[in-house]
C-alpha cells in the first residue's frame, strides 16, 4: 500500500498511558467496506480526521481515499473502499472493492452496516464472511434503531456471522473507540475461519463439493480464500474469477454444474445463491432482532410525498436546478472578480520588474503564459467549488437519486440513464465539472456516451461569443430567439449524437434502473465540505497542470516566431499586435486554415481566433478583438460589433456561433475527458468528432443558406 | 353375448384368457404354450380347444396355430378386464400382496356378476378423488392393517383439512397472479418468480427481490416511467419494463 503525505489524527493522548506494550508502532491495514448510503464515508472521516489522501485505483477512475489513525500504539491505515451492495462484478466499484480485498490482503475488513436497513446491508457482510477475511461489523445509525425501540442480540448475530459486532453512531462519532478496539482484537487474534455460514441447499452444496474437489491445489486463490469461496464464485458465473486461468476440467465441471442446477431450479445458479443468502439473513434476523426488521423511514416518506408528487415533482426539481445555477454563477461572480483583480495586479506587479516597454521573453512567458494560464483555471474555482457544494448537498441529502428517478423517462428515450441528466445539466455551466459528475454512472458505455456529448450543452464560456455576435448581426427583436436557438441546436445535436453513439460504438443493453432511493437525511457540514474539497482539489491539480502546459504552448504559438523589428517600426501598438499575430505560428496556421474554412464563410481572421478559442471558448472574443486591432474587447465592443457587421453577413455571423457551439471543446474539457476516460483516445475522439460535426453542420447551413439568400 | 358367456365354464374362460395373453406376446398360440401357461396336460388342452372351436371362439385345426375369433376375443377381453379390476381392488384398496391378489382375482373373475364389477370400478374412482377418502385415506387403512394399531382420526382430519386448504390456496393465488408493474400505489404482493435472466435478474436478487419477498408499490415517477417500490424496508426504483418481469401474487 502506498503511503503518501497522509494526514493523521492522534487518538493516543488519553489511552496510551496504561499501555505496557512495546512502544514500537505496529501497523494494521484496514479496508472499510459498506453499502452506498450506509454512512461509510462519515465513519471514515471521523476515524481519520477531516482530510485524507485521495488517489486513484489503478486503471479506473474510482477514488481511492486513504487515511491513518493512531490508536493504542497502533498505526491503523484505513482505505475507504467504494460503496457497494455486493461483491460481484456488476460495476467498476464492486470489482475494485473485491480486488482490493483479494490482492491487497488487508489485516481487517470493517463493514459499515446501516442497521436501520439491516437485511439488505447484511448481504455484503455475508459475502465478506465467505471470503474468509477477518471481519468487524460496525452497526451504524444505531440511534435511529434505538429510537424505534428495536433491539439486536449482537452476541447471537456475531455468532451467526462469525465476526465482531460494534454498535456505532457515525454522525456523532459514538462507539468509534470500541470499533478500533475490535479492529485491533481481530487483527491480533483472528477468529477461527468459517466460510460455511450459509447452507445453499443440497443440490447446490453437492455441486460445490464436486467443484471444490477439483480445485484443491489448482489455483493460487484457493490457498488465500479457500476452495469453497472460489467454487461458489465459479458457480455464480463470476466473469472475473472465471477468467483467472483455470484448468479446462474445472471450467467444464462448472459449466456442467451450472447446466444441472439451471435444469433443476429453472433459474441461474447465481439467483439461487443470492436467494439463499437472503434466506440465511432473514433467518438470522428473525432470531436476533426484536421488533420489526422492516423499518419505516416515516419522515423521509413524508418528504417523498412532496418532492416526488406527480404534480409538484417537476416544478420542485426545476426550481432546485435553477437554484444550483443561481448559486454557482451569481454568488461565484464577485469571487471571480476578486481573483481576476488579483491576477491583474500580479501581472502588473511582475511587469513592473522589467523596464517599461521591455520585450523580455521571460516576462511575456510569466505574464501572458503562466499567469494567463493559471489565472484562467483558478478564475473558475469559485464557480466549481460552489457547484460541487450544491452537488454534495443534493447527493448527501438523498435528492440526487430522486432527480435521476424523475428524469429517467426522458433520458432512457435517448439511450441514457436517469443519472446522466444532472451532469448534462451542469454542462450548461461548464463541461469540466459536468464530465466529473458522470462518475455516478455505473455503466461504462452510458458514461462514455454522456461524456462525449456533454460539450454540446452550450457552456457559460460560449455566452460572451453570443453576446458579442448576436447584436452585431440581428435586430433586437430576434436576439432572444437566436440565443434560444443556439441552446436548442446544442440540445438536439446532443440527443442525436447520444442516440447515434448508443446504436453504434456503445451498442448494448441500457443500464438497468435498479437504483436505491436512500432515505432523506440532513447532510453533515463536514461531509459536504469534505466532498466539495476533494473534488475541487482534483480539478485544480489535474486539469490545472495539463491546462497550464497547454496555455504555455498556445502562448508560444501566438507569440513566435516574432516578426523582424523593422516591420513593426512606425506602427501603433495595436497595429503592431496584429502584424505580430499574423506572423506567429497561430496566425500562419490561421492563414492556411482559410482554405479549409472558406466554404463555411470564414476568413483567416476567424480561423486565427478559433485557434485561440481552443484554450477557452471566451478567448475567441479577445482574439477577434486583436485581429481587428481593437485590443481589449471589453470597453470597445460596440465598435468591434460594427466592424464585424461591416465585414460579415448575418448568415456568416450565425455560422460563426454555430461552429463555436459545436466544434472542439476547450483544452480544460479535453484534459478532464482524458482523465475521466483514462485515455487520450476518447479525448481525441471527442475533439475530432465534434470538430468534424461542426464543420459538416456549418457547411450545410452556410451553403444552403447562401443559396436561399442569393 | 352375455348368454353365451354364461354358457362357458370357468375353465374354458381360463383357456380363452391364456390364448389372449399368448397371442398378445407371440401373435398366435400353440397347444404346447397353453399347456405350459395353465399347467395342464397337452391332452386336456386338445379337448378344451375342440370344445372352444365348436363354439366358434377359436380357429382351431390340429397341429396349426390357434387364434381367437372376433367373438372369442370379445369374451377374452372381458375376462381380462374383470381380472384386472379385481386385482387392482385387492392391491390398491385392500392392500393385499400382488401374488395373492392375482390368485384371488382368478377364482373370482368367472363367477362375479357384471354389475358388481362395474360398481366396484365406480367405487374405486370415487375413493381416489373424494377429499374425505383419497389415496391418503387408503394408505391410512393399509397402515392400520399392517401395524395393527388404532388410527388417529383427529390427526388425519387435520392433515386432510390442511391439504384441502392448500389446494384451494393454490387455486386462489393462481387467479391473482400479476406483475409489480401492474400494482397500484400502496398495494402489496409476494414475489413468485422473476421472468428474466442475466444481469438484471442477478441485480434484483442481490437487492433482495427473490421468491417470497414482500413488495409494496409506492409510486410512479411524474413522467410515468420508473416506479418506486418498497422492499425489505427500503425504497427501490425500477423501470416498468423490469418490474413487468417480476411475477407476484397480489394481496
Amino acid at each position: 500500500m502506498q503511503k503518501q503525505n497522509t494526514i493523521t489524527t492522534d487518538r493516543d493522548a488519553v489511552v496510551f498511558g496504561d499501555s505496557v506494550r512495546d512502544v514500537s508502532k505496529k501497523t494494521i491495514t484496514v479496508a472499510v467496506a459498506g453499502n452506498p448510503n450506509s454512512g461509510k464515508t462519515t465513519v471514515f472521516n471521523a476515524l481519520t480526521g477531516a482530510r485524507q489522501h485521495v488517489g486513484n485505483y489503478p486503471g479506473v477512475t474510482v477514488d481511492k481515499v486513504e487515511g491513518i489513525c493512531k490508536y493504542k500504539g497502533y498505526e491503523i491505515e484505513l482505505v475507504d473502499l467504494p460503496g457497494t451492495y455486493s461483491l460481484t462484478a456488476f460495476s467498476i466499484e464492486e470489482v475494485v472493492a473485491r480486488n482490493f480485498i483479494v490482492d491487497e490482503n488487508p489485516d481487517v475488513v470493517v463493514d459499515i452496516v446501516d442497521s436501520s436497513n439491516l437485511e439488505r446491508n447484511l448481504y455484503l457482510a455475508t459475502q465478506l464472511v465467505e471470503m474468509n477475511v477477518p471481519l468487524v461489523l460496525a452497526f451504524n445509525m444505531t440511534d435511529i434503531v434505538e429510537r424505534r425501540g428495536i433491539v439486536f442480540d449482537n452476541a447471537m448475530l456475531s455468532k451467526f456471522f462469525n465476526a465482531s459486532i460494534v454498535p456505532i453512531v457515525g454522525k456523532k462519532a459514538k462507539g468509534l473507540d470500541k470499533l478500533l478496539d475490535a479492529v485491533i482484537e481481530t487483527a491480533e487474534n483472528p477468529r477461527p475461519k468459517d466460510d460455511h455460514i450459509v447452507h445453499y441447499g443440497d443440490e447446490v452444496e453437492e455441486e460445490l463439493t464436486k467443484i471444490q474437489n477439483l480445485l484443491t491445489g489448482e489455483h493460487y486463490l484457493v490457498e488465500k480464500y479457500g476452495s469453497r469461496w472460489l467454487a461458489l464464485k465459479l458457480l455464480e458465473q463470476d466473469k472475473d474469477i472465471l477468467d483467472k486461468g483455470h484448468k479446462p476440467e474445472v471450467i467444464d465441471a462448472v459449466a456442467k454444474s451450472v447446466r444441472h442446477l439451471t435444469k433443476i431450479t429453472g433459474e441461474d445458479p447465481e439467483i439461487t445463491v443470492a436467494s439463499q443468502r437472503y434466506g440465511f439473513i432473514s433467518g438470522a434476523c428473525e432470531e436476533t432482532v426484536r421488533g420489526s426488521v422492516e423499518l419505516r423511514h416515516s419522515r423521509s416518506d413524508l418528504v417523498d410525498k412532496v418532492v416526488l408528487n406527480r404534480v409538484l415533482a417537476i416544478p420542485i426539481f426545476a426550481g432546485l436546478m435553477y437554484g444550483v445555477f443561481k448559486l454557482t454563477f451569481t454568488i461565484g461572480e464577485p469571487f471571480m472578480g476578486i481573483i481576476e483583480g488579483f491576477f491583474g495586479w500580479l501581472s502588473t506587479a511582475i511587469t513592473g520588474l522589467w523596464p517599461a516597454g521591455s520585450e523580455s521573453a521571460l516576462k511575456s512567458l510569466i505574464v501572458d503564459g503562466v499567469i494567463g494560464g493559471v489565472g484562467g483555471v483558478i478564475v473558475f474555482v469559485p464557480n466549481i467549488m460552489l457547484l460541487f457544494l450544491a452537488i454534495a448537498i443534493l447527493e448527501d441529502s438523498g435528492y440526487m437519486a430522486r432527480a435521476a428517478f424523475i428524469m429517467d423517462r426522458v433520458m432512457h428515450k435517448i439511450g441514457l440513464h436517469g443519472k446522466s441528466f444532472i451532469p448534462m445539466l451542469i454542462g450548461f455551466g461548464c463541461s469540466v465539472p459536468a464530465i466529473m459528475g458522470t462518475r455516478v454512472l455505473e455503466n461504462r458505455r452510458s458514461r462514455l456516451t454522456t461524456i462525449l456529448v456533454i460539450p454540446l450543452m452550450s457552456c457559460g464560456a460560449r455566452l460572451p461569443i453570443y453576446i458579442l455576435l448576436i447584436p452585431a448581426f440581428f435586430a433586437a427583436k430576434w436576439h432572444g430567439l437566436v440565443m434560444w436557438s443556439m441552446y436548442m441546436i446544442g440540445i438536439i445535436l446532443a440527443i442525436v449524437c447520444a442516440k447515434l453513439l448508443r446504436n453504434t460504438l456503445f451498442k448494448g443493453e441500457t443500464l438497468p434502473f435498479v437504483m436505491e432511493l436512500p432515505p432523506f437525511r440532513v447532510p453533515t457540514l463536514r461531509g459536504v465540505l469534505t466532498h466539495m474539497w476533494q473534488r475541487s482539489w482534483m480539478y485544480l491539480k489535474k486539469a490545472g497542470t495539463i491546462l497550464l502546459g497547454i496555455s504555455i504552448i498556445l502562448w508560444a504559438a501566438t507569440s513566435y516566431p516574432k516578426p523582424a523589428e523593422e516591420k513593426l517600426a512606425g506602427l501603433s501598438a495595436e497595429q503592431a499586435q496584429t502584424v505580430q499575430l499574423r506572423h506567429s505560428l497561430a496566425g500562419r496556421v490561421g492563414s492556411v486554415m482559410e482554405i479549409a474554412v472558406k466554404p463555411l464563410g470564414f476568413d483567416y481572421r476567424i480561423g486565427t481566433a478559433l485557434i485561440g478559442a481552443l484554450a477557452a471558448k471566451e478567448v475567441f472574443v479577445a482574439q477577434m478583438g486583436i485581429v481587428y486591432s481593437l485590443g481589449d474587447s471589453e470597453g470597445s465592443s460596440q465598435t468591434l460589433r460594427e466592424k464585424l457587421a461591416n465585414n460579415y453577413s448575418p448568415l456568416q455571423g450565425f455560422c460563426i456561433m454555430l461552429f463555436c457551439l459545436i466544434s472542439a471543446p476547450c483544452m480544460a474539457t479535453l484534459a478532464i475527458c482524458k482523465r475521466e476516460t483514462g485515455s487520450w483516445r476518447w479525448a481525441l475522439f471527442q475533439f475530432c468528432g465534434l470538430t468534424v460535426l461542426a464543420y459538416i453542420v456549418t457547411l450545410v447551413v452556410y451553403q444552403i443558406g447562401s443559396l436561399i439568400i442569393a | 353375448m352375455m348368454v353365451r358367456t354364461e354358457k362357458l365354464s370357468a375353465s374354458l374362460e381360463d383357456y380363452l384368457e391364456a390364448i389372449f395373453w399368448i397371442a398378445q406376446s407371440k401373435g398366435a398360440a400353440r397347444a404346447k404354450d397353453i399347456a405350459k401357461r395353465l399347467c395342464v396336460k397337452a391332452s386336456s388342452v386338445t379337448g378344451a380347444l375342440q370344445s372352444l372351436g365348436e363354439k366358434k371362439y377359436v380357429n382351431y385345426a390340429p397341429y396349426d396355430v390357434i387364434t381367437l375369433t372376433s367373438e372369442g376375443l370379445e369374451v377374452a377381453k372381458k375376462v381380462v378386464r374383470r381380472h384386472q379390476i379385481l386385482k387392482d381392488f385387492f392391491v390398491d384398496v385392500l392392500g393385499v400382496d400382488a401374488d395373492i391378489a392375482d390368485e384371488g382375482a382368478c377364482s373370482l373373475e368367472h363367477s362375479i356378476p357384471r354389475t358388481v364389477v362395474e360398481r366396484l370400478v365406480d367405487f374405486m374412482e370415487f375413493m381416489e378423488v373424494c377429499p374425505r377418502g383419497g389415496k391418503d385415506w387408503l394408505k391410512g387403512f393399509a397402515d392400520q392393517c399392517n401395524a395393527q394399531k388404532k388410527h388417529n382420526c383427529e390427526k388425519c382430519m387435520d392433515a386432510c383439512l390442511k391439504k384441502f386448504r392448500k389446494e384451494k390456496q393454490i387455486m386462489i393465488t393462481e387467479e391473482k397472479t400479476t406483475t409489480v408493474a401492474d400494482l397500484k400505489p400502496k398495494q402489496k404482493g409476494v414475489v413468485i418468480k422473476i421472468n428474466r435472466r442475466g444481469a438484471i435478474a442477478k441485480r434484483l436478487a442481490e437487492m433482495g427481490i427473490g421468491r417470497g419477498t414482500l413488495v409494496e408499490f409506492e409510486r410512479v415517477a411524474p413522467l410515468g416511467d420508473p416506479i418506486d417500490i418498497k422492499v425489505k424496508g427500503y425504497h427501490l426504483s425500477l423501470r416498468k419494463s423490469e418490474a413487468a418481469d417480476i411475477i407476484i401474487s397480489a394481496k
